[in-house]
């Protein structure tokens, strides 16, 4: 099994694979963490000179260009705000509606002031998708890749195993009691929690949210399509943290693919899509 | 995340430029400012100047816009060359108006080429992709400019050929491996008439511009410079590889002067080639060095090696320490500046030091974005302040308003410290790349022309010879012109 790790996006990325020639594995892994180097820059809202810096200083009526993946991610982004009833949010409630997207210019247009986007719910999930890309170029394809922990993306499982093990744990401090085991192979997961923050807040109504942890598992992204399966399930982890449970389970009946696991004040609550509209397990 | 109101635990400068004024003034904010203005009116005086002048320039920018939209004729522009160095001047260009893709060259057909023409296409340009650049300037008789970023010992004959060809061409930095090669490029400028501009996008840097016409010119913050330090460490990292699959055919690569792929990839660490690090990064801010100090350097020191990698695969030095002796017109200045690729310990920055002040500077707006240093005994600077040359500072001595009373006496204070108030908003080669393209429209003077990037070529390429010699060099002043 090899490892390599990389620093961006205020976390660690790392890459886990199985390769036989493991020079040209080392080299395909610092491609990939150029790629997310790249991202960071042109999505980074500390970065002035970011696509997201720019247009969160667009006056009214002022447009500018941004980068194909960075157009990529803000329509996923608008898309999964519209899916999820305004849940997940990259402007936190300070009005997606006040950009207008050209996508065919890769334009983006300002329509109201003060819209601050922050792309920290979908930029890593985003990128690890973009990762995944990368290896299959590069014919790596027993490969676990993931963002700070947080997004994580299972292609091919090694050849000894179905799968690749992972585990849930439960968020108390200095606890690690495992909740869910489970054998991942091709698909995505995303973790949101308030473990490093003391609250969260709801974009719609800046109600906050406390002591809430969630897991999602896709198998592909919202439409369905494997390259956007990782971003797909990091909106949905960012979404779930502030849904009432009954949203949650809505949603996963929407996406049959989609299974949840939510920690609300100490109680485990896992949903999945069943067949006949039920969702409560 | 989206949703969460707390912050990151370290917001870089750039963040904390805009936060700083617009959260609600503390007790600590009512101290700042200086004993000339009221306390809060300098400070917020200032603020609106650095806004100002973040204004001016987006109006500049916009007029440029809606001058293209104004029906001012496209360029029709090409590019040579287009791995990673070449990914990035593209990136800054599909933000620009006024460009119309025609052509892209790329001899690695089945990845760089490939991945450049589909972009454009997806950006609705007809872009064709060629291998050789003789076929490219045969076949699109049209082009206005070439933007060129191949390995630096095609940089000659490929700048040469386009610029016979009438094409106005920017050529990324080395200018060249070779001083000959230099030379053939500041020739063939000046026999077609047609614009070189080389890729030393820090002289069109908006911050740098900033610190050269008003901080060290009108202002002259710092006093005399008589001491610079630089540097460009990188972490350890494994030689360029690639994707099996899109491996070019040995009999291509041959063609093309490489020995190999992997060759192919590494070109910068191989003799003949590339230059090494001093060359690919040192010349940046070598470049600056000469810029800032007003003058050529007279000698060069200078200690390196291959200390760490394979001297097979890495030709030129992977640990570099140049000394370089300035004659400027205020007296002697000495340059020191630091290259290695095994620890990327305090990343990139240029650091002036005069007997009035200090400026540590470089082109990233995340690290070292530009901080400005004042000797305590040197002479204020709230007029510059008050011009929004330089940001108010930090907690500051406040005169008694008794004018019988010697001193305020109250919580310590922290020495001067002050921003370069200027902030890129554009990738970073943006604005030299607008600069080459207004120079074609003849609304502006190229910032970086064949000449001035001789004198960086001649003032780098030195290094080299000066750690193969093992001793101190002299330039001659003749030496940087053509």
């Amino acid at each position: 099994m090899l490892r390599f790790a990389h620093a961006a996006m205020a976390t660690v990325f790392e890459i886990r694979c199985v390769h036989a020639d493991t020079a040209y594995a080392r080299q395909a892994a610092e491609e990939a963490f150029r790629l997310v180097d790249r991202l960071e820059q042109e999505q980074s809202r500390f970065l002035a000179n970011s696509d997201v810096s720019r247009i969160n200083h667009l006056s009214v009526g002022q447009a500018t260009r941004v980068s194909p993946s960075t157009m990529e991610c803000l329509e996923i982004a608008r898309r999964m705000h519209d899916r999820t009833r305004g849940a997940f949010d990259i402007s936190v409630g300070s009005g997606l509606d006040g950009l207008d997207l050209v996508p065919e210019e890769f334009t983006v247009r300002a329509r109201a002031a003060g819209v601050r986007l922050d792309l920290g719910g979908i930029a890593k999930g985003y990128a690890v998708d973009r990762v995944a890309e990368l290896l299959e170029e590069w014919d790596i394809s027993r490969a676990l890749i993931h963002g700070g922990w947080s997004s994580v993306l299972a292609l091919d499982p090694p050849p000894d195993g179905d799968g690749w093990p992972l585990t849930l744990s439960a968020p108390e401090p200095g606890e690690q009691r495992v909740l869910a085991r489970i054998s991942a192979r091709r698909r995505a997961m995303s973790a949101s929690g308030t473990r490093r923050r003391d609250h969260i807040r709801d974009p719609r109504t800046g109600r906050t949210v406390r002591n809430r942890a969630v897991w999602v598992a896709v198998g592909g992204g919202e439409d369905g399509h494997p390259t956007s399966r990782a971003t797909f399930a990091e909106t949905l982890s960012t979404a779930f943290m502030v849904l009432p449970p009954e949203d949650v389970a809505d949603l996963c009946r929407q996406w049959p693919d989609v299974e949840a696991w939510i920690v609300q004040e100490r109680a485990l609550v896992h949903l999945a899509a069943l067949p006949h509209g039920g969702g409560w397990r | 995340m989206a949703g969460e109101d707390e912050k990151a635990d370290a917001d870089p400068p750039g963040q904390r430029e805009d936060e700083s004024v617009e959260k609600k003034f503390d007790r600590r904010d009512v101290l700042r400012g200086l004993s000339t203005l009221p306390a809060l009116g300098l400070f917020g005086y200032a603020w609106s100047r650095e806004r100002g002048y973040q204004q001016a320039r987006r109006a500049a920018a916009s007029a440029g816009n809606a001058a293209a939209a104004a029906g001012q004729a496209e360029l029709n522009v090409a590019l040579l060359g287009v791995g990673a160095q070449g990914e990035v001047l593209l990136d800054a260009m599909l933000r620009m108006p006024g460009l119309r893709f025609r052509a892209v060259c790329d001899i690695w057909k089945e990845y760089n080429q490939r991945r450049a023409v589909n972009l454009l296409r997806k950006y609705k340009f007809e872009v064709n992709g060629y291998e050789d650049h003789r076929e490219m300037l045969d076949k699109e008789q049209d082009l206005d400019a070439v933007v060129i970023a191949t390995p630096d010992f095609w940089h000659a004959q490929h700048t040469v050929d386009c610029l016979r060809a009438g094409k106005h061409v920017y050529c990324e930095k080395e200018m060249s491996n070779t001083l000959e090669g230099a030379r053939s490029m500041v020739l063939a400028a000046r026999e077609t008439g047609k614009l070189l501009q080389i890729g030393h996008q820090r002289r069109s840097h908006p911050r740098y511009r900033h610190c050269h016409e008003k901080l060290l010119g009108e202002a002259r913050l710092l006093g005399r410079i008589v001491t610079v330090n630089g540097q460009w460490n990188r972490a350890v990292s494994p030689d360029l590889g690639w994707p099996e699959r899109y491996a070019i055919p040995s009999d291509r690569l041959r063609q093309y002067g490489f020995k190999s792929m992997a060759q192919f990839r590494n070109w910068r660490w191989y003799k003949g080639l590339g230059g090494g690090p001093i060359v690919d990064l040192g010349s940046h801010q070598i470049d600056i060095f000469n810029w800032f100090l007003g003058a050529n350097p007279s000698h060069v020191t200078a200690s390196g090696g291959t200390d760490y990698h394979d001297p097979a695969t890495h030709e030129w030095y992977d640990t570099v320490m140049a000394i370089y002796e300035y004659e400027t017109k205020e007296g002697p200045a000495r340059a020191f500046y630091q290259t290695q690729t095994t620890n990327g310990s305090q990343g990139y920055f240029e650091n002036f030091m005069g007997d009035q002040g200090t400026l540590v500077i470089s082109e990233s707006e995340a690290n070292n974005p530009g901080l400005l240093y004042r000797d305590p005994n040197a002479p204020g600077w709230d007029e510059w302040i008050r011009k929004g040359y330089v940001s108010a500072p930090g907690l500051q001595e406040r005169k008694p308003e008794d004018e019988a009373v010697v001193l305020d006496v109250r919580e310590s204070v922290s020495p001067d410290q002050h921003r370069v108030p200027v902030v890129l908003r554009d990738p970073y080669h943006q604005p030299h790349l607008q600069n080459f393209f207004d120079s074609i429209r003849g609304t502006a003077k190229l910032h970086c022309p064949a000449e001035v990037g001789y004198e960086t070529a001649v003032t780098v390429l030195k290094v080299n010879e000066a750690i193969e010699a093992k001793r101190r060099l002299s330039f001659r002043a003749e030496e940087f012109r053509v």
